[in-house]
């Protein structure tokens, strides 16, 4: 990192580009340190004061200083960076501290394994550099096979903002219109000349602005795992096998460390201790000591004693690691929500095998052009309990592999049923289908684009998990802040969890809509079911009307209990009644209507014609108020499929009853909706199988409902 | 402690699965489940049929069976019993029934209980049946009262009441009407106390009429609009054991929460698991001598004063680059806080865009609550149809429980399908697939490899064709937990051996090899060259074990302390591989309870750098 002077100049108003690099150092560093890599980093200043290096000599390499050497970093390192590190007053050459920084990685990587070298530069590029040995430089990085990254406080070329990768545009660039100094374009051009030989095609995207740079090392690095190959056979049958090996590819990862307990006054973790005693489950709480203490396993009500001896020597054993096929199937029998376990494995040959490759590119060609998948057994290795999974087929552009997904045992499975939805109630209307047809189209997440080509807004995937961002944010604020509190979620992230702004914006309408076409209603729940006395007030029948009137989604609730059959005894009466003010209150409503017909069709299981005339009543109470809301089809409905029921019920008796009352269905001419005409009303009340000539009375009202009351 | 759970992790956790926040999740249990089994004794139970098929009452007792041993390993709390009706003989508690025989009353199911179940299966079973209890005369209000006395008996909570009413006669009073009302009351006075009554029809000759009475008795289906829809009777042990088994466990909701569209529009939604991993449960320690349970207690003291430390005495922290950063407990919980549960609809994508590989969680399942907010069943319903129709899927992001981060899932819909018996095989609602993020993708590197000839892949089609079956999901029974119930059984019930149990997940091999004939050869033909044995390691990779003497192990590579205190000092322990820190645990006397990697290298870092 260049620390001269001109690095604390600037624009008023702009951060100095020392303040700059200086964050996306610590940026840098701390993503380090939090993802835990094994990664090693060594610091260089130029531009020091003093000089401390291990090549100065006869006034060379001057004012440069090695500040720490490679090691991995860690939070010594952050607050040496937060507080040692200040802008100095000299000026050196980037090319020398490029010299200092090859020797120190070649001194200090060796005997060591690695995979990547790189030196990062970060400078204003201010100071005249000499470009005597540019190229032996340039050979030198060429054999050691470094790379290098450069952080300048301008972007480096005019086509860097317009072009190719959109994620790395952004804000403005200060400074960037402004005319950059001799020195610096001279130093551009050198720049450019060193990473174009250096990669001759994508050098120049190693070049970076601070604020770009700072855009993308806001989040925490995510959590990355070195896949670890499991080598086995694919088995067909006995006799052909293909070598293969598998990774996981999709694993629900976790964080690796955990938190321990310590004690709040010296914070030390030694200074806890946890025991764990054991005791019998008498009045003295007699402990046990832990030699006396066996395991055992409960079967059913029975505990069995079953040693861990015991135990291993009789559990299930098998023979290994294996991925051995039961059969094929089609993909259409392996159902996605059954997947099970936490991960996805892909298989692929041994890269170093291309006979296996060769068999196993037949299977996965087979499988997907038959569009079947292989069922296999699967075990990790001897320790680990045999699973059964799926073997999909995957061909992409420049691979090919299985992808093996665990699948469900019996045990692991429950049937639940579920009312269907296909239910008159629930059923929704054209006009509410409608309004969820647009506010679907609003809210498309992926889109074709003027191109033609689909484009996902979302992409669920490379959204790294919120829960460690923010686990890392506040260890790191406390970690740097000690006794603050913590500090509130990224901006970022937070916006990274919502709908994207344009989804938001356009389906504010079609939301509306929504909210117009689809009444919902939060019920809101009473702690406690009374009975029907203390709802209704005693058991005599006397209504208590303020009650029903008072809040019909609470009345509605407690009928509904009722029908439920969780308050004994309550009279025919009461229940007319509550059917009454609800209906008063509320629309006729189906479940209103059904609890009323249930118990109407209980009191006609009790043969008796004291039962028989209270469900008349019932039946009246019903047809009257739905009269009254214009809404016949419940009623009628009910009464058609009660007519239906009467031969096979044995329920003629009632019948004639009903008939005497006249009660029948709601026609056309009462109700405007009723498909009933007055001409099939009538006849309605005439039984099929008796062919009796019941002369149907007019179907005028049959009263007010207080005299249906009183006949009570 | 310790050990045991070590031991246990070692060998449940598989690959270092860890169950942490499996959706499967803890329920709230605020009472035991019960369920009474009454099965009608009359005569016309036992007749066999013709074709060697069992009984009515056999097959009865098969499901019952099936049902008391699944409690056994999935939810031994649950309280069962077993009734019989039309006997001769009669024994309940009181004796105050006549023809009513409890067989066994509610409790948790236990060994011998299963041994006593099976004593009444078969032909056997049928003749000890009529000798112990015989066939007589018939009142379902006797046998319903009974059963309303087993459940007031109970002095436990019960959260679930349910009774199964196994039975040939539709008819079961032939016509006597005060017995007939004596029954429907009974019945109604039992659904009144929150029993959920239900019938198992079994095959009648002339098919059985639910309307000719026991419609008066059941419990009205949940689905208020068909009423009049019945199922047809049993005729298979199968379609029984699945209708019992539908039946049997209550539908529990993993929680209830809001589906939120926008501002004010929230649909209230349950959470149901359809599929979670079975796993053995966890052991029970006893004191060796009574073999009686022990309870555990864990004290949390101080090291150096030897007092008790409250939980306010305690902090919670995590070490990263050598720093060990400390937070209160309240903080450590408030971190993981993002927002209530809920879940919260953030757009819509055409199917094609889920990933078939997109899969870290066994999915959950979604209905409306209609209780919690009316209406929610019939947007639910318009959005389920549109998106179905559509072929979409919404991406929402779901919080599922307090202080769990939050996760976008795929909520895929799926229409109810029916058998031919109007049985639901799947119900209506949307399937909530979890899907990764950024951290849960791991990069690979897929190995370049040349790809088969359309001749080859033609060989391996003709191969893959002989070998397929049609799979289904209950197929295959887990052999490590069956084997483990059927050692407990064993032992609880004194047997010899174990019975042996069928490993439905081992390859066919022969049967295997036999479909296949010539195949085989035919595709290694053309895939392998002659002296190609995939069995074998690569050449290359062999001459290590081949000249170096059979076992030997590659050697020990011991780290000086010098060494090892430097990795210590640069905190590059990680570097090390797990064999050597195990090493250098046991050089410096390091005791170490786990076996993972960070487990080591704390406990190695809290040993030197003191």
């Amino acid at each position: 990192m260049d620390v001269g002077f001109s690095m604390s100049n600037s624009a008023p108003g702009e951060e100095p580009p020392f303040e700059l690099a200086k964050k996306v150092i610590q940026k840098f560093v701390q993503r380090q340190v939090f993802a835990e890599t094994k990664d090693e980093m060594a610091l260089v200043l130029f531009g020091t004061d003093s000089t401390k290096n291990p090549l100065e000599q006869d006034g060379q390499y001057q004012n440069i200083t090695v500040h720490r050497n490679l090691m991995i970093p860690d939070f010594e390192l952050l607050e040496e960076i937060a507080n040692q590190i200040h802008p100095e007053s000299q000026q050196a050459d980037w090319l020398d501290a490029l010299v200092v920084c090859m020797d120190l990685l070649k001194k200090q990587t060796e005997g060591k394994k690695y995979d990547r070298l790189v030196i990062v530069l970060l400078t204003d590029l201010c100071t005249q550099a000499s470009p005597d040995e540019l190229d032996i430089i340039i050979d030198n990085l060429k054999t050691a096979g470094i790379t290098l990254q450069f952080f300048l406080p301008f972007p480096a070329g005019d086509d860097e903002e317009g072009g190719g990768d959109g994620d790395r545009g952004g804000s403005g660039h200060p400074g960037a219109g402004k005319g950059l100094s001799r020195e610096q374009e001279q130093g551009l051009d050198m720049v450019k000349h060193v990473m174009l030989s250096l990669d001759e095609e994508d050098g120049l995207d190693e070049i970076y602005s601070f604020r770009n740079a700072l855009e993308q090392l806001c989040m925490f690095k995510r959590i990355e795992r070195r896949p670890t190959a499991w080598p086995c056979q694919l088995t067909i049958g006995s006799s052909l096998s293909i070598r293969i090996v598998g990774y996981k590819a999709v694993m629900d990862e976790r964080l690796k460390k955990t938190w321990i307990t310590v004690d709040a006054q010296t914070n030390k973790r030694d200074d806890v201790k946890r025991e764990t005693v054991y005791c019998l489950d008498d009045d003295n709480e007699t402990e046990v000591q832990k030699e006396d203490i066996i395991q055992g396993f409960r079967y059913g009500s029975d505990i069995v004693p079953f040693s861990k001896v015991d135990q291993d020597q009789m559990k299930y054993k098998h023979d290994g690691k294996c991925f051995a096929v039961l059969g094929f199937t089609k993909q259409s029998n392996i159902h996605r929500h059954q997947f099970i376990g936490n991960q996805v494995i892909k298989v692929f040959a041994p890269k170093d095998d291309e006979h296996a490759g060769v068999a196993l590119s037949a299977l996965i060609r087979a499988l997907d052009e038959l569009n079947m998948v292989a069922i296999v057994r699967y075990a990790y290795d001897r320790r680990c309990n045999p699973q059964v999974g799926a073997a999909f087929p995957c061909i992409k552009q420049h691979y090919e592999c299985l992808m093996y997904i665990q699948l469900p045992f019996m045990e692991d499975l429950s049937h639940f049923t579920f009312p269907s939805l296909e239910n008159k109630k629930f059923v929704p209307t054209e006009a509410q289908l409608s309004a969820v047809d647009s506010l679907i189209d609003s809210m498309m997440l992926v889109e074709k684009d003027e191109s033609g080509e689909q484009k996902d807004m979302l992409k669920v995937h490379h959204i790294p998990n919120p829960a460690f961002q923010r686990h890392f944010q506040c260890l790191h604020h406390r970690a740097v802040n000690p006794g603050t509190p913590l500090p509130p979620m990224e901006p970022w992230l937070k916006a990274a969890l919502e709908r994207p702004e344009v989804i938001s914006e356009r389906c504010q309408a079609p939301l509306e809509e929504v909210k117009r076409k689809f009444p919902l209603t939060a019920v809101e729940k009473k702690k406690q079911l009374k009975t029907s006395a203390q709802i209704f007030g005693k058991d005599t029948g006397e209504p208590d009307a303020k009650k029903a009137k008072g809040d019909e989604e609470e009345e509605d609730y407690n009928l509904a209990d009722i029908a439920e059959g969780s308050v004994t005894s309550v009279r025919t009466r009461v229940i007319v009644f509550i059917f009454f003010c609800l209906v008063v209150v509320t629309p006729v409503s189906f479940p209103v209507c059904q609890q009323l017909t249930h118990r109407i069709e209980q009191l006609l299981s009790n043969k008796n014609t004291h039962y028989y005339m209270k469900s008349i009543t019932c039946i009246q109470a019903f047809r009257e108020q739905s009269v009254k809301l214009g809404k016949a089809d419940l009623y009628n409905s009910y009464l058609q499929s009660l007519k239906r029921s009467i031969p096979n019920r044995g329920l003629e008796v009632f019948w004639d009853l009903l008939v005497q009352d006249a009660v029948t269905l709601i026609s056309k001419d009462e109700v405007e909706g009723s498909t009933v005409s007055k001409n099939e009303a009538n006849q309605f009340l005439i039984t099929d199988e008796k062919k009796e000539e019941v002369a149907a009375p007019t179907t005028e009202d049959t009263g007010d409902v207080d005299d249906l009351l009183d006949m009570m | 402690m310790a050990e045991w759970n070590a031991y246990y992790r070692n060998e449940d956790d598989e690959e270092e699965q860890e169950e942490g926040e499996q959706s499967g999740g803890e329920y709230k249990v605020t009472g035991r489940d019960s369920l009474v089994f009454l099965v009608d004794a009359s005569k016309e139970m036992f007749i066999k049929e013709e074709d060697g098929k069992p009984s009515n009452f056999d097959m009865t007792m098969q499901v019952v069976r099936s049902v008391y041993t699944s409690k056994i390993t999935s939810s031994y709390r649950d309280l069962v019993a077993l009734v019989f009706y039309g006997t001769e003989q009669s024994k309940n508690p009181r004796n105050s029934f006549k023809h009513v025989y409890v067989y066994h009353d509610l409790d948790e199911p236990g060994a011998k209980r299963v041994q006593e179940v099976d004593e009444l299966r078969g032909s056997k079973g049928a003749q000890l049946a009529a000798k112990t209890m015989g066939s007589g005369e018939t009142s379902l209000g006797d046998a319903l009262w009974c059963c309303a006395n087993l459940y007031s008996d109970i002095k436990l909570r019960l959260s679930h009441k349910r009774l199964m009413i196994f039975t040939c006669r539709d008819d079961p009073h032939e016509g006597d009407s005060v017995k007939d009302r004596q029954g429907r009351t009974k019945a109604s006075d039992l659904r009144d106390t929150g029993v959920i009554i239900n019938l198992m029809h079994l095959m009648k000759p002339g098919g059985f009429d639910v309307s000719l009475y026991f419609r008066d008795i059941i419990t009205p289906p949940e689905d208020e609009s068909d009423l009049g829809l019945q199922l047809e009777p049993c005729a298979k042990l199968e379609d029984l054991q699945n209708r019992v088994r539908a039946k049997e466990k209550k539908k529990r909701v993993l929680n209830r929460l809001n589906l939120c569209l926008g501002e004010g529009i929230n649909v209230a939604v349950g959470v149901y698991s359809t599929a979670v991993p079975a796993r053995k449960p966890p052991p029970i320690k006893l004191y060796r001598e009574t073999n009686e349970p022990v309870r555990s207690k864990t004290r949390v003291f101080h090291t150096q004063t030897g007092s008790l430390l409250l939980p306010s005495e305690l902090k919670k922290a995590q070490v990263y680059g050598k720093k060990q950063i400390v937070m209160e407990t309240d903080e450590v919980d408030s971190i993981k806080k993002f927002e209530d549960p809920g879940m919260f609809l953030i757009g819509f994508k055409p199917m094609e865009k889920l990933k078939l590989h997109h899969h870290v969680r066994p999915a959950v399942f979604l209905y409306p609550e209609e209780d919690d907010v009316k209406g929610s069943s019939c947007l639910f319903s318009a959005l389920l149809k549109r998106c179905s129709e559509r072929n979409m899927f919404a991406l929402c992001r779901f919080t599922a429980r307090r202080n769990y981060s939050p996760r976008f899932v795929a909520l895929v819909p799926q229409e109810e399908e029916s058998d031919e018996g109007k049985g639901q095989i799947t119900p209506a609602g949307f399937n909530v697939i979890y899907l990764p993020f950024a951290d849960d993708i791991r990069t690979l590197d897929a190995p370049q490899l040349p790809c088969a000839s359309q001749e080859q892949v033609d060989k391996m089609k003709q191969i893959v064709t002989k070998l397929r079956f049609k799979y289904r999901s209950d197929a295959f029974e887990n052999p490590a937990i069956q084997q483990h119930f059927r050692n407990l059984e064993a032992l609880a019930l004194d047997m010899v051996a174990p019975e042996d149990i069928e490993d439905l997940i081992m390859p066919k091999v022969d049967q295997i090899d036999t479909r296949l004939g010539p195949l085989v050869q035919e595709f290694k033909d053309l895939v392998y060259p002659a002296n190609y044995n995939p069995e074998t390691k690569p050449a290359a990779k062999r001459k290590t074990a081949d000249n170096g003497g059979g076992a030997e192990k590659k050697p020990k590579v011991e780290l000086p302390e010098d060494e090892l205190r430097a990795h210590v000092q640069n905190s590059t322990l990680g570097k090390l591989t797990v064999p050597v820190l195990k090493d250098a645990c046991k050089k410096f006397g390091v005791r170490t309870t786990g076996t993972k990697k960070q487990e080591l290298i704390d406990a190695l870092i809290a040993q030197l750098s003191s």
